[in-house]
Formats: structure tokens, C-alpha cells, sequence
């Protein structure tokens, strides 16, 4: 006989699982002393939160799901917005909560949550656990729920009592989910019809999406845009698609984006959607497109997400890379090289007109620098706010990876991702880098990673602001800034020390070079912070 | 456009909160919502009628879909189903409006549920449309109380000779 407590920890194992990130409380505890005797490293995170973000950093890079702990009530709560985070971004972590004893549920006990319901918007499935026989069945269904199809987060709520309860050890094998059959082939006919609409293209151009990268896709994608000539804009989640270097790549497209990417989705003809969600800060105007008659393919995994907020002609439901392993096999030929030229040259006369105080950093040329010397195989995780931007325009993708919180667009997330990034890489260089604000947002995993022993560099755009608000209000409040202000910041410096980690400073573009040398290379965790002009904008 | 959704979903506890919840954070509306049992236990079976565009059904469509909990979900345009929604209503009636009534009831085929000394329960199997009508018959008289279910809908069978 186990308990309950101790099959969930054999199911952790049984899915591969190395370590957890969590916090413990009452409710959960039975779950941690059954850890003790496991493997399983428990990460003691500083709040719930970064530690459903390190699961998330954790799975963006091992590519398989990670796990978040929590106890019941305020931990469960604390939760959410990490669940929101992985939800927007179609991350697979699985988060494990404590609940109050089953008798219990409904009374509103002292730190009782109703969990599922708080988080049912944020999570692809949840799940209660009232009697333990289940708990092999649940586990396995939560990591094959949470990673297949359109991935995304799943909890699991269990009731202390259940964790207790006496139980024999059933493994399961089998799923068998009859309202879960996600599409995964693509239709051959639908894909026949991408070939036919491509070849009768004058101007097609791809879009990729985070989807891409979910479904292992990057090479296949790059693969058949190389193959047949096809320019690629991508949106913030498909940075990293493509390699920085590619002369068919044109960056990102929408509000924060490149002009020449913008320009093309204007121009083409037939506009091919990957693994996209069509959200409002890539294709700001949608109906435009509609209206002029472009024809619009749209290839992802979720059927929901197809004509949601665009109008298909050719929608196809499938795994982005299945697809695109088919669409390589078929043979067609093509000649785009008018709309190739044409780009080209819109390309390489582009000009960033955005002017930087030469007192200070200049945070675009500063991206460049610390992504180009960074290794080939680094992450780089932007935090969000004016950091972010300047980040995904000017972030040198070689072969890493480019990892941030596109769709809540949530601050704090760097930190803690980073940290979950290095626990799954530990031989990876992982450089986050934040504001003054997203900074501070998080800085309480500092402790962490120096329990934890997950040296990452932090870098710190500091401007004294929450800068992407202040220049908001400048654009569109007349300067009125309010609540915008980070009077109050710690001394970085001092604060490194307090955590034992290395510090250094750029005060503005002179010294860059060196420093970021020096940064990167330094054997122990790191803080740089960087002098950036408070009232330099992400926008001209 | 009104949209037929017959849903058939897990019994299983939230689930109803799952799909409403849905509705709720999409904005779609719920014109009426039915939920029962079926002859498998561990199924139940929602219809739900709603209004919106034709893009508005194929989301509707398509993110019940996508809950884990529902098994499969049809979409009727009007003519394929056959819709039918219970009418219990309370009505206050004299000596002189009695008659009348129980006319009414005899044309529209309702039936007298209970009949105490100053009201009278009665039902009414139909589709909606005509239970809207009927409800307007009864208001002369004093309605006192109106409960209803919400249309359940099933497939007609399409065969050669009906077409």
C-alpha cells in the first residue's frame, strides 16, 4: 500500500520529471514529505507565481512539461496569473495544488480556494481529485492533456486527505480521453490547395507564430520558405524561427514592428498564417486584409483559432511540422523573385530614425551587442515593457532560443523563467534581461538562484521608469505622467552584494564592448545594469 | 441567426459551469440552455440556443470543441431539428374567465395541472414561438408565475420521401 501522496510523486517519475518548483503549506505537505524520499529535487521558490514561471522557462526549453507546486488558498492564488501566462503562450506545465480536506470543500475553511473555478479561463483542463485510485489516471492524462494538441497548462487540485489516503499503485498505460482527439495530420486535400494557391501567388508571404516553435518546427518551416523563396515575417512569440541572417526573413510584423514586415503583409497577395493567433498586436487591422481580397491560409493545431479573428480561405488543422514535412514532399515551382527583389531593397534601405541620448546606452545597439556575442546556443529571455521591444527588434537570433511572455505580456516573467530555463540547461548561457521596473517585479528569486545554484546574468535597463506606460502617457496624455515614477529603486550594486553576485555597470555606449565581454564571461550569477535615457522611446 | 447547439458533454461535477463560463467570457449569448441526463449515465446532453453572425456560431461551435469535458457538439440550422420547450404557468381565474381559459387550452392542446380556488397551473409542450404566444393569451387574465425550461432539440430523420 502507498498513500496518495507518494503515487503522485511515483507518477512524477514515471513522466521524467526531475525537479518541481514550488512552495509548500499544510495542504501540500503530505506531497513534499513523499518528495523527501524521491529523486525529485523540490526547487523552493521566493512566490508561487515565479514558480509557475520557472516551470514555464523550465518547458519552453526542455521542451516537454515542467511542474509548479502550491499549497491551498493564497498559494493556489498566487498561481494564476502564472497560469494565465502559460495559457496565453500555450505552454505545458502542470500545476499541483493542495486543497483542504475533502470534507471540508465548500465551507470555506481557513485557506480554502476554489481553484479550478478561479483558474478555469487560464488552464486547457482541471482537475479535483476526490479518491486516489485516480490519481494514476489523472497524472497521466494532465501530461499527455497538457502536451499535446495546442499545449497549455493544466492543474491539479488535491485535496490533503486524498494524499493521505491508502492507496495500491496502478500504473496506466492507456489514454483514452473521448472528448480529446486533437487533429494532428492536416487534411491532404486542404494541403493540396495550399500548393495550389501558392503556385498561383505572386506575392505570398509566411507568418509564424509561436506555434512554430512549439511544434519543434523551425527547420521544416525554414526548410520549405528557403526551398520555394517565400519572405517570412514572424510575430513576438515566432522570434526565433528563423535565423537573424536569412535574406527572406524581415522581422517582426505589427504595432512594435519592422516597417518593411508591415509593408509586405500589405502587399501580398496570399498570406500564410503559422502557428499564429492573428492577435491584435500583429495584424492590427485584420478586416484590411479581408476586404482586399488577399487569400489567407491558416495552418495551426487548434481549429478554434482559425477564422477567430481573421477570415480564412484555406484553413488547415494539423501539427505545424507534420504539415510542413508534407508541404516539403510536394513538388512545385515557383518564381516570386519580382516580390523577393522588392523587398529586399525595402529591406536594405531601411533606416531606424530612432535617436538615443549618446549620454547614456543605447538600449537597440545594446540587444545587438550582448545578443551577438552571446553563445550560439544561448537564451535570451526579455522581460516586458520597453525592454521587450527594443529586445525583439534587435535580438541577434543565431541558434538559440528567444524566450518571453508574448500573449499576457506579463512583467516579472524573465527572471524566474531564466531560472527555470538553467535548471533544464545547466551548461546554457541564460541572460535575462528587464527594467528598472520588471526588475523589481521578480528580484525576489535572486535568493533562488543562489540556493538553487542557477548562475544566470540580469541584465537592467534601468531609466527610473515603467517606461513603456511613461511613453504612453506621453503620446497620448499630454505628458500627464502618473504612477509611472521609480523613485524609491534599490542600489543595484549593493543589492548584488546582498546576494552575492557579480555586478557591472554601463554608464553609457563606451565601455560596451568590454563590459558585455566580461559580463558574459563571468564564471558566477550577474547583474549588469545599463543607464538608459529615461525619455528615450521604443517608438520614433 | 439563431444557432442549435445540442452538446454532449461529460456528467461530470462544473462542467455546466465550464460551458456557461464560456458563453459568459466570449461574449456569446445564451438564448436558453437545456441540460439533462441521457440514457448513459456518465453523459448529458445540452442543448443551447444562440444568436450571432455566422462567424459568432463557428467560434461558439468550435471552442465548445475544444473543451476537454465536451464529447461532441452539432449544429442544427432551424429546419433539421425538432425543438420542444415545457411551459408551467399560473394563472388567476374567476367564474367568468374560467371557460375561456380552459378553451384556449383545448385550441393550443395545454392541460390543466392543478386547479386550486383562484388559480389554475397549466403546461404547455411546444416550440417557443408558440409558447411566447400563448403566454401573451393568458396575460389578460393575471398571470401570477411563469416557469420554463429552455428548448431541448433532437435531429429529424432525413429521409428520401419527407424530401
Amino acid at each position: 500500500m502507498m498513500t496518495g501522496a507518494e503515487v503522485m510523486v511515483r507518477c512524477l517519475e514515471e513522466e521524467g520529471i526531475r525537479m518541481v518548483f514550488g512552495y509548500p503549506g499544510v495542504t501540500i505537505c503530505p506531497f513534499f514529505d513523499a518528495l523527501y524520499d524521491s529523486d525529485i529535487k523540490a526547487i523552493l521558490v521566493r512566490q508561487e507565481q515565479n514558480g509557475g514561471h520557472m516551470a514555464s522557462g523550465y518547458a519552453r526549453t526542455s521542451k516537454k512539461p515542467a511542474v509548479c507546486v502550491a499549497t491551498s488558498g493564497p498559494g493556489a492564488t498566487n498561481l494564476v496569473t502564472a497560469l494565465g501566462t502559460a495559457y496565453a503562450d500555450s505552454i505545458p506545465i502542470i500545476a499541483i495544488t493542495g486543497q483542504v480536506s475533502s470534507d471540508l470543500m465548500g465551507r470555506d475553511v481557513f485557506q480554502e480556494a476554489d481553484i479550478t473555478g478561479a483558474a478555469e479561463p487560464f488552464v486547457k483542463y482541471s482537475y479535483v481529485v476526490r479518491d486516489a485510485h485516480d490519481i494514476p489516471r489523472v497524472m497521466k492524462e494532465a501530461f499527455h492533456i497538457a502536451s499535446t494538441g495546442r499545449s497549455g497548462p493544466v492543474l491539479i487540485d488535491m485535496p490533503i486527505d486524498v494524499q493521505r489516503q491508502e492507496t495500491e499503485y496502478e500504473p496506466v498505460r492507456q489514454i483514452n480521453i473521448r472528448g480529446y482527439k486533437p487533429t494532428i495530420k492536416g487534411n491532404n486535400l486542404q494541403i493540396k490547395k495550399v500548393i495550389e494557391t501558392l503556385k498561383s501567388a505572386k506575392r505570398p508571404l509566411i507568418c509564424v507564430g509561436g506555434g512554430v516553435i512549439l511544434a519543434d518546427a523551425e527547420n521544416e518551416v525554414r526548410r520549405f520558405a528557403t526551398e520555394h523563396n517565400i519572405p517570412v515575417v514572424s510575430t513576438m512569440m515566432g522570434i526565433g524561427v528563423m535565423p537573424g541572417d536569412s535574406s527572406l526573413y524581415l522581422g517582426m510584423l505589427g504595432e512594435n514592428g519592422k516597417p518593411h514586415a508591415n509593408y509586405a503583409l500589405s502587399e501580398c497577395d496570399v498570406f500564410m498564417l503559422v502557428g499564429a493567433r492573428v492577435a491584435n498586436r500583429a495584424v492590427v487591422r485584420p478586416y484590411r486584409l479581408e476586404r482586399r481580397g488577399t487569400s489567407i491560409i491558416h495552418i495551426d493545431v487548434d481549429p478554434a483559432e482559425i477564422g477567430k479573428n481573421l477570415g480564412t480561405t484555406i484553413p488547415l488543422v494539423g501539427d505545424v511540422k507534420v504539415v510542413f514535412r508534407k508541404l516539403l514532399d510536394m513538388d512545385f515551382k515557383s518564381d516570386y523573385s519580382e516580390w523577393d527583389y522588392d523587398l529586399a531593397i525595402r529591406k536594405a534601405a531601411y533606416v531606424d530614425r530612432r535617436t538615443f541620448n549618446p549620454e547614456y546606452v543605447d538600449p537597440c545597439k545594446f540587444v545587438r551587442t550582448l545578443s551577438g556575442k552571446m553563445d550560439d546556443d544561448a537564451v535570451y529571455l526579455a522581460d516586458v515593457g520597453e525592454n521587450q521591444l527594443w529586445s525583439s527588434d534587435n535580438y541577434i537570433m543565431k541558434n538559440g532560443k528567444f524566450l518571453t511572455s508574448g500573449g499576457f505580456g506579463t512583467m516579472g516573467y524573465s527572471i524566474p523563467a531564466a531560472l527555470g530555463a538553467r535548471a533544464a540547461c545547466p551548461d546554457t548561457q541564460v541572460v535575462a534581461v528587464c527594467g528598472d521596473g520588471s526588475f523589481q517585479m521578480s528580484m525576489m528569486e535572486l535568493a533562488t538562484m543562489q540556493q538553487w545554484e542557477l548562475p544566470i546574468k540580469i541584465v537592467i535597463m534601468k531609466n527610473g521608469y515603467l517606461g513603456l506606460v511613461r511613453e504612453y502617457q506621453h503620446r497620448c496624455y499630454n505628458d500627464r505622467y502618473i504612477g509611472v515614477k521609480l523613485d524609491g529603486n534599490p542600489d543595484f550594486e549593493k543589492l548584488a552584494e546582498a546576494y552575492g553576485l557579480s555586478y557591472f555597470y554601463l554608464r553609457d555606449n563606451s565601455a560596451m564592448d568590454e563590459t558585455v565581454d566580461a559580463f558574459l564571461a563571468c564564471e558566477k550569477a550577474a547583474i549588469m545594469v545599463c543607464e538608459v535615457y529615461p525619455y528615450d522611446s521604443v517608438k520614433e | 441567426m439563431r444557432g442549435i447547439f445540442s452538446v454532449t458533454v461529460e456528467n461530470k461535477a462544473g462542467v455546466l459551469s465550464h460551458v456557461a463560463g464560456l458563453f459568459a467570457r466570449r461574449g456569446f449569448n445564451i438564448d436558453s440552455l437545456a441540460v439533462g441526463e441521457t440514457e448513459d449515465k456518465d453523459i448529458s446532453n445540452m442543448t443551447i440556443i444562440s444568436t450571432g453572425d455566422e462567424r459568432v456560431m463557428e467560434q461558439i461551435e468550435k471552442q465548445l470543441n475544444k473543451k476537454i469535458d465536451v464529447i461532441k457538439v452539432r449544429r442544427y440550422p432551424d429546419n433539421m431539428v425538432v425543438t420542444r420547450e415545457l411551459l408551467m404557468i399560473k394563472v388567476a381565474y374567476t367564474n367568468a374567465t374560467r371557460a375561456d381559459i380552459m378553451q384556449i387550452c383545448s385550441i393550443t392542446g395545454a392541460h390543466i395541472a392543478d386547479l386550486a380556488p383562484r388559480t389554475m397551473v397549466i403546461e404547455l409542450t411546444a416550440k417557443t414561438t408558440k409558447i411566447d404566444r400563448f403566454i401573451r393569451l393568458m396575460q389578460p387574465f393575471g398571470i401570477a408565475e411563469i416557469a420554463r425550461t429552455g428548448a431541448v432539440a433532437i435531429q429529424r430523420e432525413m429521409d428520401q420521401d419527407r424530401l
